[in-house]
């Protein structure tokens, strides 16, 4: 659904985007992480053909945003941070007016789709006495009055209360089993990506540096255990000359060795008369990892292809 | 889809409260020139001019000729303010507000997008001229009889029509007065492409039109006067004489239309190429 290729935008001297390249396949709820001017917004700007790439080319369902934008557009519905309407004119209106950039549309289909959202009955009101929730709904109501296939959100749960995040959150899973959309979510709450992505993509000051499944990251730690001894230093001597871990960081963490299980861990601790108070299998989280890469912001970093 | 699309925008220049300020300002300086014609010696150097000239006086001071001297101050102040106001806001605000931003995620065409705005501003201009014309008739009808009109412009024009040619004659220089509006319309447009706030986009147009004026009644450019812009703004006075200059007329109109297209090309050149960011 979506193909990037070594898509480039500089602002003045400043690049914001760098040869990224990113593929999204039909299905997927895909995450797009990053600081504040990481450089998503960008991308997703020149996804919508909103912003003109310097190098590269944006192909969004099998078709070349620069050369073909109403062609390529024409399946996809896009949510941003802050929902804007037309104040003045009520909801319906405000839908009418944007259904028909893309296609015109039958009442019938705005009322099934307010119905979908949950705005059946406040339609008529002006879009001015809408709660920042009813206009998140509305924003979503016009997104998919063109009968989407792929739903760009960016940062849709950006000034939302909590009820109103988990709200979202809801919504976008139900978007994807009931609709089959494919999702593309651009945020900067790892919490919303990692209940919902299926995979993510982390750009850093405009250079993508991680591309892959929750899985892989979950993965990218294990054999990771926390270990509370009471003499960390002496408790790592000892099980590396038993062969037993092969690292340890932060006074708090080994590695496994391959085929070593913690009860061997536990067992030779307990015969060196060494006090053994906690012993965890750790899973990486997407925090955590998050602010692994975050940390890395001046070493050049390898990207990890999905 | 086109004729939806254009709609939608009337619907949106419409639903403004803002849109309305110029038809309300419209009205309120015809009453006031209407009553202060009514109430005040104002019309005493109009009828000397009038019987100096062997004219029945009382004929000529009428709805006509009231709803005439009302239309020189708003044609040369008021239009072009207000018709800036709407043309400068019309792509301008919606970038400032983030509804653009909401439109382009849409599968339409910059061009098309703009050209549908242009025309809605168009249609805008029209209303507003046909608004302008009708109450200036309507607000002196009601001081003043119906009767013939005079229209004098010192060293430039003296005309006295009866009531139907001065009716006809009133009537098709609003028609040259819509030319004047859209124009100014599409200069505030053409700023209003570009990455400014509406407010600079209105005030630019403005200015402009303003230079072109000032620069065009300095002596030393009196024999370049068509070289001007603003000269040929003026053309809806050509309406007010017998026989009207239809050559001069004519070729002023295809001067403004060289500038609407030059006016809409710059704009959607600049809008083409703009990053449309948050």
């Amino acid at each position: 659904m979506i193909e990037l290729k070594q898509l480039s935008k500089k602002f003045g001297d400043r690049w914001a985007l760098r040869s990224l390249d990113l593929t999204v396949s039909h299905g997927e709820i895909f995450g797009l992480l990053g600081h504040n001017g990481a450089g998503k917004s960008t991308a997703i700007g020149m996804m919508l053909g909103q912003v003109w790439p310097t190098a590269g080319e944006a192909i969004i369902c099998g078709h070349d945003v620069a050369e073909n934008r109403p062609r390529a557009l024409h399946k996809v519905g896009a949510i941003f941070e802050t929902p804007v309407f037309y104040d003045y004119l009520s909801g319906w209106r405000n839908l009418e007016i944007l259904s028909q950039y893309t296609a015109p549309t039958a009442p019938a289909r705005m009322r099934e789709v307010l119905e979908w959202v949950g705005l059946t009955g406040r339609e008529m009101a002006k879009v001015k006495t809408y709660s920042h929730g009813m206009r998140t709904r509305l924003a979503l109501a016009q997104a998919l009055l063109p009968n989407p296939e792929l739903l760009i959100l960016d940062e849709p749960s950006d000034g939302l209360d909590p009820e109103g995040i988990h709200e979202m959150r809801e919504t976008i899973l139900r978007l994807r089993h009931e609709l089959g959309l494919t999702i593309l979510l651009s945020s900067h709450l790892l919490n919303e990506v990692e209940q919902l992505c299926t995979r993510i993509a982390v750009l850093n000051q405009g250079v993508k540096v991680f591309d892959g499944t929750l899985e892989q990251i979950r993965q990218s730690r294990l054999g990771w255990v926390r270990l509370n001894v009471g003499d960390f230093t002496a408790a790592v001597a000892d099980l590396c000359a038993q062969q037993l871990v092969t690292d340890a960081r932060d006074g708090s963490h080994v590695v496994l060795a391959p085929g070593v299980r913690t009860d061997a861990l536990v067992r030779r601790l307990v015969e060196q008369g060494m006090p053994l108070f906690e012993i965890v299998h750790e899973e990486q989280t997407l925090e955590g990892f998050y602010l692994d890469l975050m940390k890395k912001k001046e070493e050049p970093v390898v990207p990890v292809q999905g | 889809m086109f004729w939806l699309q254009l709609r939608g925008e009337l619907w949106k220049l419409f639903g403004k409260k803002r849109t309305y300020i110029g038809f309300g300002m419209f009205l309120l300086a015809q009453t006031i020139v209407a009553l202060v014609f009514r109430f005040s010696n104002a019309s005493r150097e109009m009828v000397r001019t009038l019987e100096g000239n062997s004219y029945v006086a009382n004929y000529y001071v009428s709805s006509l000729t009231i709803a005439t001297i009302m239309l020189f101050p708003i044609a040369y102040m008021l239009l072009p303010l207000y018709v800036s106001l709407v043309g400068g806001d019309l792509v301008a605000k919606e970038a400032e507000d983030g509804t653009l931003r909401m439109i382009l995620s849409r599968p339409i065409t910059r061009f098309r997008l703009l050209f549908v705005k242009w025309l809605a501003g168009v249609l805008f201009s029209l209303l507003l001229v046909a608004v302008l014309g009708f109450t200036g008739v309507a607000s002196a009808a009601l001081w003043f009889p119906w009767g013939g009109m005079f229209v004098f412009i010192p060293g430039e024009v003296f005309s006295v029509f009866g009531p139907a040619d001065g009716l006809f004659h009133f009537t098709i220089a609003h028609g040259m007065l819509w030319a004047k509006a859209v124009t100014v319309m599409g200069l505030a447009f053409m700023f209003s492409c570009f990455n400014v706030k509406p407010a600079a986009a209105t005030v630019l147009a403005l200015s402009f039109v303003f230079l072109n004026f000032i620069l065009m009644n300095i002596p030393f450019f009196k024999e370049i006067q068509h070289w001007f812009f603003t000269y040929h703004l003026n053309l809806w006075q050509g309406m007010l004489v017998e026989p009207i200059p239809w050559w001069k007329v004519g070729s002023s109109l295809i001067v403004l239309t060289a500038f609407n297209i030059t006016f809409f090309l710059i704009g959607s050149t600049a809008f083409q190429v703009r990053d449309i960011k948050s």
